[in-house]
């Protein structure tokens, strides 16, 4: 069975869905920021595939492009989100 | 799409929302971020299996870099003042739109699209990337030095406070 556009969108889907289920489900907020890069992730593989499976017109690689700037955004966010959490707990 | 490249992306998908479920889950920062690396890997594996090698390879390091972050001992717990209840609501929504996307999937007819080629194009993403793209980029740059700024600001600021 061979993935096609609808596997990869819905592989993507599941985790951003499993993402803001990570968000909503732990009460701390430390904990609650690992949510971020699933969600971002999942992004990230609907957008590479779609750019892969596009039919016409779309540059492949701009899917991949996208992909690489949400994984180093969700870096990013994951460092700020802890160091504002920790400070948050030391007052 | 070969089959030895349909295989891996099923199971390396499996892994990443599986290591998803974990870090919602399981309990302790450890084992959560050991959850967050094996869903990077599965991650980065779907990403190689759609022909985005260079993409897996930024977000493998990108999602190691979050683990050891989430799993390290550097940040206290944080519990939130609002809100109890209704995010565990949130999360049942969460988990009834997964099952309402995977009705969808199943009894849904879409169109079928065709692959592209492989390739890991590390000289057209850079192209398109620093030159085509540039304004993107340049955002996430700005991004990546206020967060690492505003970190090592923050850190500073409790230390200090210690």
């Amino acid at each position: 069975m061979t993935p096609t556009l609808i596997t990869v969108l819905f592989v993507g889907a599941g985790l951003t869905a499993v993402g803001v289920f990570v968000v909503a489900w732990r009460r701390d907020a430390s904990a609650a920021l690992a949510g971020i890069p699933l969600i971002l992730g999942g992004a990230g593989v609907a957008f590479v595939g779609v750019a892969r499976f596009a039919a016409a017109g779309t540059p492949h690689l701009l899917g991949q492009e996208v992909a690489v700037l949400l994984a180093v955004a969700a870096t990013a966010l994951v460092a700020l989100g802890l160091g504002i959490a920790g400070r948050e707990q030391s007052r | 799409m070969d089959s030895l490249h349909a295989i891996g992306f099923y199971v390396s998908s499996g892994v990443s929302v599986i290591g998803g479920l974990g870090v919602a889950l399981l309990p302790g920062r450890e084992l959560r971020g050991v959850s967050l690396a094996i869903s990077g890997i599965g991650l980065a594996a779907v990403y190689v299996a759609l022909g985005a090698g260079f993409a897996g390879a930024v977000a493998l390091v990108c999602y190691l870099g979050c683990a050891v972050m989430v799993a390290g001992p550097r940040y206290r717990v944080m519990e939130t003042v609002v809100g109890g209840p209704w995010r565990q609501v949130g999360a049942i929504g969460a988990g009834g739109l997964l099952a309402v996307l995977g009705f969808a999937a199943f009894r849904g007819s879409f169109a079928q699209g065709k692959p592209a080629g492989d390739g890991f194009a590390l000289a057209d993403i850079g192209r398109l990337l620093f030159a085509h793209d540039a304004l993107a980029t340049e955002a996430v740059a700005a991004l990546v030095l206020v967060s690492v700024a505003g970190a090592l600001a923050v850190w500073r600021g409790r230390e200090r406070a210690r």
